[in-house]
């Protein structure tokens, strides 16, 4: 049978999105006159799926062909589903013609192993050069890295992408051996041990990596999730771990059943609410979380820390530093940035908070403000506990990228 | 006592230099005569070049270079009624300095969110705006926008598109920002015909369109999420929400 470059892309790109990672941010405007593209340091949007997802990157895979069997993947060998690649030559131009219409912000690519991991990494490679030494493209570019490919096309790929990647798939080695036969942690991680060593040496900025687990298809708690998330941030030096629901995609005597299961998006969301705390608001693992312990689903973890940490609170709005503002459940980042500027003309009470448009729904319990402070509810974690609920619908609000209003991205 | 100009930047610069000199007592500022006038003073202002500069000059020396760019930021933000704030503004900065970043005052505060709007809506469309390709290579970009931000989008995509020759259309305000080799512009548009396409345009939508659906998961559809990042009124050039 033979397919059309546009049932490849739909086979491909269907393949590619369980990827999470579509970020396009945190590069160096890196414009040369009379070049094609250009990154932009907050990372652009273009469009969003009907899940809600954005599109920045094409997503793609260079070829759904894979060797290898693990159990939760739609490509893995056993499965009997359409096999088809694209050329890299017939790649770089897509990607080029998307580009200059503006529908992408650059190229994800991504590949099941064909014969072998060099052989995998070398047609990676290949695509990547056409696009920058032939097209002079300097647009956003993600490759992932191919666990037990060779450290010279390592290498090589850190030269070419803006990002490089490797998912370690799930939380732990054990659940590895059990869906993942062909792949061990060591295995996983080794290649951005490389990237991480020779970007290191280079005195330039060191090249950005990510990576991604399944959450949900496996044991392992929130805590261990979030403990090895702490350590590849500070060890790996990694820019981003994705956390992806389990969605059932094949049946397997390890996994939860495909009709009974549903992706667990409200665990996912508060992991990325719990990483967030961890990157942006100073809160290390083990003080969101105790050993084995899972994620409140009722509350958010920053409003469950403050819960079970009553005695820091009341928080002076007037005199507390920044990062203890940012600590108050319901405050941001922009909002303790406005308030930082604001207290320094005036004494700022509640009403002066709500001008300012910072929301006191939940802060209203943790905070002084002048001589405010709500005097309905004292400051008992039971009580507070009680008047949270009574809000109801305002606890369980995915507003699953309040961080940034332009790019929901950092 | 309400002041009439004629809308453009230096009719603006005009306007503060006469309230400055003149000592008006400004109530509102209009850019056409009301229907109707009720016991209210008016007074047309006209655009002086050499009053312009002179105020112009006035700014580059008393406020910061951030602050110069926010006059010119809101002064885009042409759907709304910002000339009474920006001349708050401006008197403010004149008398003290320091007081701009303060704010808890209302004026102020509002200057700093609707910059925020317009800059947040530039951002959207440096990724929701969608070129056509024409017969003859030339990108072609129509766009609707509440604020006037072809300037921005203009700058941006001569960055990133080389040497290939663009077009933004703002159909609205009938304006457009036009790029070919060294010529770098923005024109009012009086007239402009249905343009003809490259002979591969059709056939890189249609790939578009069915990356797009592609891309999608079904087990976590969630059309509301979708709107609340693209809103409808966004969706009018972008093929692939076309039906």
């Amino acid at each position: 049978m033979k397919l059309t470059t546009e049932d490849k892309l739909s086979i491909l790109a269907g393949s590619a999105k369980y990827d999470v990672s579509c970020s396009s941010s945190g590069s160096e405007n890196n414009y040369k006159t009379g070049e094609l593209g250009c990154a932009h340091n907050s990372g652009i949007c273009h469009s969003f799926t009907s899940d809600g997802r954005c599109i920045s990157l094409l997503k793609i895979l260079l070829s759904n062909v894979c060797v290898y069997d693990c159990a939760y993947c739609i490509n893995r060998v056993s499965n009997d589903i359409v096999r088809t690649a694209f050329g890299p030559r017939e790649l770089a131009d897509l990607t080029i013609n998307f580009y200059k219409r503006n529908y992408i912000e650059g190229l994800f690519l991504s590949s099941g192993i064909i014969k072998n991991e060099d052989h995998t990494m070398h047609l990676l490679l290949q695509t990547l050069r056409i696009l920058r030494h032939e097209y002079r493209f300097n647009g956003y570019i993600h490759v992932k890295l191919i666990p037990g490919a060779s450290k010279e096309l390592i290498e090589e790929a850190t030269l070419l992408a803006h990002r490089v990647s490797s998912n370690i798939e799930l939380p732990s080695s054990k659940s590895l051996a059990l869906l993942a036969p062909d792949k061990t942690k060591e295995k996983l991680l080794s290649p951005l041990k490389y990237a991480r060593d020779i970007s290191l040496q280079r005195s330039a900025k060191p090249i950005s990596m990510s990576t991604q687990m399944i959450i949900g298809a496996t044991g392992e708690s929130d805590f261990e999730i979030l403990k090895l998330s702490a350590s590849l941030y500070q060890k790996a030096l990694l820019k981003r771990v994705y956390y992806s629901a389990y969605i059932a995609v094949n049946n397997h005597k390890h996994l939860p059943v495909p009709e009974l299961s549903k992706p667990p998006l409200l665990r996912e969301h508060r992991l990325y609410q719990a990483d967030w705390l961890l990157r942006f608001y100073g809160f290390s693992y083990d003080e969101i979380l105790s050993e084995n312990q899972n994620l409140d689903i009722q509350f958010d973890p920053k409003t469950f820390w403050a819960l079970s940490n009553m005695h820091l609170f009341p928080i002076d709005v007037n005199h507390a530093p920044k990062e203890i503002l940012v600590r108050i459940p319901g405050i941001g980042i922009r909002g303790a940035l406005k308030i930082l500027q604001a207290r320094r003309f005036k004494q700022l009470n509640f009403e002066d908070l709500l001008t300012l448009k910072i929301s006191l729904k939940k802060a209203r319990y943790f905070i002084v403000a002048g001589k405010d402070f709500y005097r309905a509810t004292s400051l008992y974690t039971e009580k507070i506990k009680l008047a949270l609920i009574h809000q109801g619908s305002n606890i369980i609000q995915p507003s699953l990228f309040d961080m940034s209003i332009y790019t929901g991205e950092l | 006592m309400i002041l009439l100009y004629d809308g453009s930047f230096e009719g603006f610069l005009s306007l503060v230099y006469e309230v400055y000199y003149e000592k008006l007592h400004v109530n509102a500022i209009v850019k056409k005569m009301p229907e109707t006038l009720l016991f209210e003073r008016f007074h047309e202002v006209f655009t002086d070049e050499a009053k312009a500069r002179k105020v112009l000059e006035g700014i580059a020396k008393h406020f910061s270079k951030e602050q110069q760019r926010t006059i010119c930021n809101i002064f885009l933000c042409d759907t709304k009624a910002h000339e009474m704030t920006l001349l708050e503004y401006i008197r403010i900065g004149f008398k003290n300095p320091k007081e701009l970043r303060n704010i808890t005052n209302p004026s102020l505060f509002y200057i700093q969110n609707l910059e925020k709007e317009l800059l947040s809506l530039v951002h959207k469309m440096y990724g929701f705006t969608r070129f056509e390709e024409l017969e003859d290579g030339t990108l072609y970009a129509k766009i609707e926008t509440k604020f006037n931000i072809v300037p921005f989008l203009g700058d941006h995509f001569c960055k990133r598109l080389g040497n290939i020759p663009f077009i933004i259309h703002d159909i609205k305000r009938s304006l457009a920002f036009v790029k070919n080799d060294d010529l770098r512009e923005i024109r009012s548009i009086a007239s402009f015909d249905t343009p003809t396409y490259s002979e591969e345009e059709s056939h890189f939508k249609a790939l578009w369109k069915s990356f797009f659906k592609a891309a999608a998961i079904q087990s976590r559809y969630n059309p509301k999420l979708q709107q609340s990042w693209v809103p409808l009124l966004y969706r009018t050039y972008m093929s692939e929400f076309e039906v």
